[in-house]
């Protein structure tokens, strides 16, 4: 995957700008449980963090569908309950029913956060660990072998990619 | 109701005094991080069933800091072995 | 006991054997990764379960949203720190555990 080809950022605007300030004023409403008096700290918080998100913006354009997301939250919950469970019973079980193993994933996603947050989402699914992300590999630790289940990480390849609004290759 | 969830509190405290066995036992460092994540899952839990129980808001800020130094501390200790890692080439890392 | 409260003692009775299981289960694998399986998927359900008992206790929106928040940053830096662990043994060379 030649990285030349990443869409670059675009420099930030106004109306980015406001959508991430709205956002720290909901967070701070909501941590502060709408206090008048703590306006004084975060007022300047407010914006100084929303400044300081401009700076720090990923190099690597990336947008997201909130429709995406609205499909992704259900089958994570669920997918996640499962791991749960999973887990712990093989931690409970009187033979320890576990066979680990590594293996190695190539991820279809394009480089970007999307990797990135696919890599933290398995971590919770039943069995998968990831271990390693180098390019395109992902290294991941499965608690037993006997469940690798490349369709598994497809499906939630297909998942990222509709939260992320990115194509597969 | 607040007794229940006073007595579920201790329970938790009991499982977490069973995954520091684990943290005093080692045997890698890793496997001492590993406190990080049990305080940063069941010390918040512990907190936020005690805010709750004892009429303490508060104590739901100290579980949103806890969970944020959890992963903050995290970074810091693998910070510090890359480091160390790196000003000991023999040291294990493999070149990535 | 209002039924609110019943529910409560339903969510956390069921967190109950996540919690359990996290600890037993770094007590009883054999390695680093798999004990952050166990400690990453079993507590994120156990505290997943708590934030649930207490969202049928709570008086406002703003303080259901602040639980729901308090999980979600949870979920967020226990998969990072998991993967960080994890892939710092692996630069160190840690093989895992093989059943023999």
């Amino acid at each position: 995957m030649p990285t030349a080809d990443l869409e670059r950022t675009p420099p930030w605007s106004w109306r980015e700008a406001s959508t991430r300030l709205a956002f720290l004023t909901g967070l701070w409403l909501l941590l502060t449980g709408a206090d008048a008096g703590s306006w004084v700290i975060g007022g300047p918080a407010v914006l100084l963090a929303t400044l300081l998100s401009l700076r720090l913006r990923s190099p690597v354009a990336w947008r997201w569908r909130p429709a995406g997301l609205l499909r992704f939250v259900p089958y994570f919950l669920w997918h996640s309950l499962r791991g749960g469970l999973d887990v712990t019973r093989r931690a409970l079980h009187p033979r320890l029913p576990i066979a680990p193993a590594l293996v190695y994933h190539t991820l279809r996603l394009p480089p970007g956060p999307s990797r990135v947050f696919l890599a933290n989402t398995i971590n919770l699914l039943p069995g998968t660990l990831s271990a390693e992300l180098q390019d395109s590999r992902l290294t991941v630790h499965m608690l037993d072998a006997a469940l690798v289940n490349v369709m598994e990480l497809q499906r939630l390849e297909t998942r990222v990619a509709d939260l992320f609004a990115v194509s597969l290759e | 109701m607040a007794d229940f969830q006073f007595g579920y509190a201790l329970f938790l405290l009991l499982t977490v005094a069973i995954g520091l066995v684990r943290v005093g036992r080692g045997p890698t460092a890793g496997d001492r991080m590993l406190a990080a994540q049990l305080f940063g899952t069941s010390g918040v839990a512990i907190l936020l069933l005690l805010g709750r129980a004892m009429q303490q808001p508060a104590l739901w800020d100290v579980a949103l800091v806890f969970a944020v130094l959890a992963a903050v501390t995290a970074v810091a200790f693998v910070q510090r072995v890359a480091g160390r890692a790196e000003s000991k080439p023999e040291g294990g890392a493999d070149g990535s | 006991m209002a039924p609110d409260d019943w529910l409560t003692l339903v969510c956390l009775l069921a967190a109950a054997p996540f919690f359990l299981a996290g600890s037993i289960g770094l007590l009883r694998f054999p390695d680093l990764y798999c004990r952050l399986h166990a400690l990453t998927k079993a507590d994120n359900i156990g505290l997943g379960l708590v934030v649930l008992a207490l969202l049928w206790q709570v008086t406002s929106w703003s303080e259901a949203l602040k639980l729901l928040l308090i999980w979600l940053l949870v979920l967020l830096a226990g998969a990072t720190v998991a993967h960080l662990i994890a892939r710092n043994a692996l630069r160190q060379g840690q093989k895992p555990w093989e059943r023999p």
